[in-house]
């Protein structure tokens, strides 16, 4: 009888609900492997990340550590489980359901997401068609990001980026290196300005997320899994520029929400949008507004004096903390941007 | 007069005989046939709708001959369980529950196996040549099958027939 997700994790779920979907898309070795790790550490995982030929490891909030056959955390090397050249092929079939060919543009821009809106970054050999990444072969490395709703986590966020007299919020840049839960955030901000938070003065918006890599609303055939609030539409896998200006169009939003902003376009895009009287929240990564602004694009943004909030987010304690409100004012004064 | 009963029933039943065993050669075609326009329909599903392989499967067991149909839902379902399966995998264990309920020949699963290893591997374009392939290797076999059918389908109604008839002149 062969291991299913169920029976590793019946009854009771250890770790938090993502385990379930994650699990289902490793083989079974990696997947017993797992399950003997202690719940309590299971439920800090952050990524899993499988290396042909090298140990398998978990990336931890603190850290990342290696695992034994059994599943206990260990740092030496001798010890680790080391991860076979085919189960990484083996996984990456199980991450695309046996449909490597359904995926092609996901695999040319080196990540999947999966269902639950976990997202599965890939390493291997690429293939070049003039010039230009066609696809990968050869799989060697995948990392399994996994994604988890917090609910509340935009709690300490909320109050600084409400316009009270607006009776909405302000336009509202979230930035951060990676891994300080940018996504996190921006899931559980919009999923507050969709519902409304009375306790903030803010009523419900139609908000309308556009979703590149499925990571924020998860989405599953086009239907969101995880809570973004009862007034958002969601376009799902749509790239950023056009997916803006299509929900500007199409669904009469309040405000506009979305994720990693960085290109030229992207940047157009948003002036489209900024110019158009609808309020935005995006993310960019970024470790200060002095890096973001040497950006060509970012830069561009700055110049436009437009974004009234800039939020950079920090990982002291724990993923999504607020470390600090920069307003249009403090970027000149900053001389973040010369006038 | 008995006798008379007794030699009409003994060429009834000679006959009804070589005409099950003609059937039995019958068959093969026809299924080979099932199994290849299923296999074009697995085909379109993975080319122009570049539809995840599990529902692909499902799909063409909706749409495909009933005689093959059960095949593609079996490695559909395992498929779909998340039990830790490759395409592959689920393909091969359909097969082997598929097999003894056929009339396809050894060959005629070994070209099956073949697709089956290479399913879902790679991208459409190398997914299309492995389909083709098979879809080529089974056309051959129709037709292969359906000589031997006419050959043997033949022979059997008549076997069946003249043998009973010899036994009945003899033993008269």
């Amino acid at each position: 009888m062969a291991t299913t997700t169920k029976d590793i994790f019946s009854g009771a779920s250890r770790g938090g609900d993502a385990w379930p979907e994650v699990l289902s898309v490793l083989p079974l070795n990696l997947r017993k492997i797992i399950a003997g790790v202690r719940p309590e550490i299971l439920c800090r995982v952050e990524e899993v990340r499988i290396r042909a030929l090298r140990p398998l490891m978990l990336g931890l909030d603190s850290g990342d550590a290696m695992l034994t056959d059994g599943g206990a955390l260990t740092d030496n090397l001798h010890k680790a489980y080391r991860v076979g050249e085919e189960e990484v092929g083996r996984c990456l079939q199980l991450i695309s359901g046996s449909s490597i060919y359904a995926l092609e543009e996901e695999i040319r821009n080196g990540f999947i997401t999966i269902l639950g809106g976990h997202r599965v970054g890939l390493t291997g050999k690429t293939v070049l068609d003039q010039g230009k990444v066609k696809t990968l072969k050869y799989f060697s490395g995948i990392n399994i990001r996994i994604s988890r709703e917090i609910t509340g986590s935009a709690g300490s966020l909320m109050p600084r980026i409400i316009d009270r007299e607006g009776g909405t919020i302000h336009h509202t840049m979230i930035f951060s290196p990676p891994r300080c839960g940018k996504t996190t955030v921006l899931r559980d901000a919009v999923r507050m300005i969709s519902d409304g938070a009375p306790e903030c003065g803010l009523p419900g918006q139609v908000v309308g997320l556009v979703d590149e890599r499925s990571e924020i609303a998860g989405c599953y055939r086009g239907i969101p899994r995880r809570n973004i609030g009862i007034r958002t539409d969601v376009l799902d896998g749509c790239p950023k520029a056009e997916g803006m200006v299509m929900l500007l169009r199409s669904m009469g939003p309040s405000v506009i929400a979305t994720d990693e902003i960085g290109r030229p376009e992207d940047v157009r895009a948003l002036e489209e949008v900024l110019n158009a009287g609808v309020r935005v929240i995006f993310t960019v990564h970024g470790s200060s507004l002095e890096e973001l602004a040497v950006r060509p694009a970012l830069n561009y943004l700055f110049r436009l004096n437009m974004i009234d909030r800039y939020v950079l987010l920090g990982r002291d304690l724990k993923a999504g903390l607020v470390k600090g409100v920069f307003d249009r004012k403090s970027i000149f004064e900053k001389g973040v941007v010369s006038c | 007069m008995l006798k008379i009963i007794g030699s009409l029933m003994l060429v009834t039943a000679g006959g009804v005989a070589g005409m099950m065993v003609a059937r039995e050669y019958a068959k093969r075609p026809g299924e080979l046939k099932a199994l290849l326009s299923a296999i074009q329909m697995l085909e379109t599903e993975i080319m122009y709708t570049a539809t995840p392989m599990a529902e692909a499967m499902e799909r063409v067991a909706a749409g495909a001959d009933r005689r093959v149909a059960g095949f593609f839902r079996d490695a559909a379902l395992d498929l779909k369980s998340m039990a830790g399966r490759t395409a592959g995998e689920a393909w091969q264990a359909a097969m082997d529950r598929f097999y003894p309920r056929c009339s396809l020949s050894g060959g005629d699963m070994s070209i099956l196996g073949n697709l089956g290893g290479a399913l879902g591997r790679s991208d459409r374009e190398d997914q299309a040549k492995h389909l083709r392939l098979a879809c080529e290797q089974i056309k051959m076999e129709i037709i292969k099958s359906e000589e031997d059918a006419s050959k043997n389908t033949k022979m059997w109604n008549y076997l069946g027939f003249c043998g009973a008839l010899a036994a009945v002149i003899i033993l008269y």
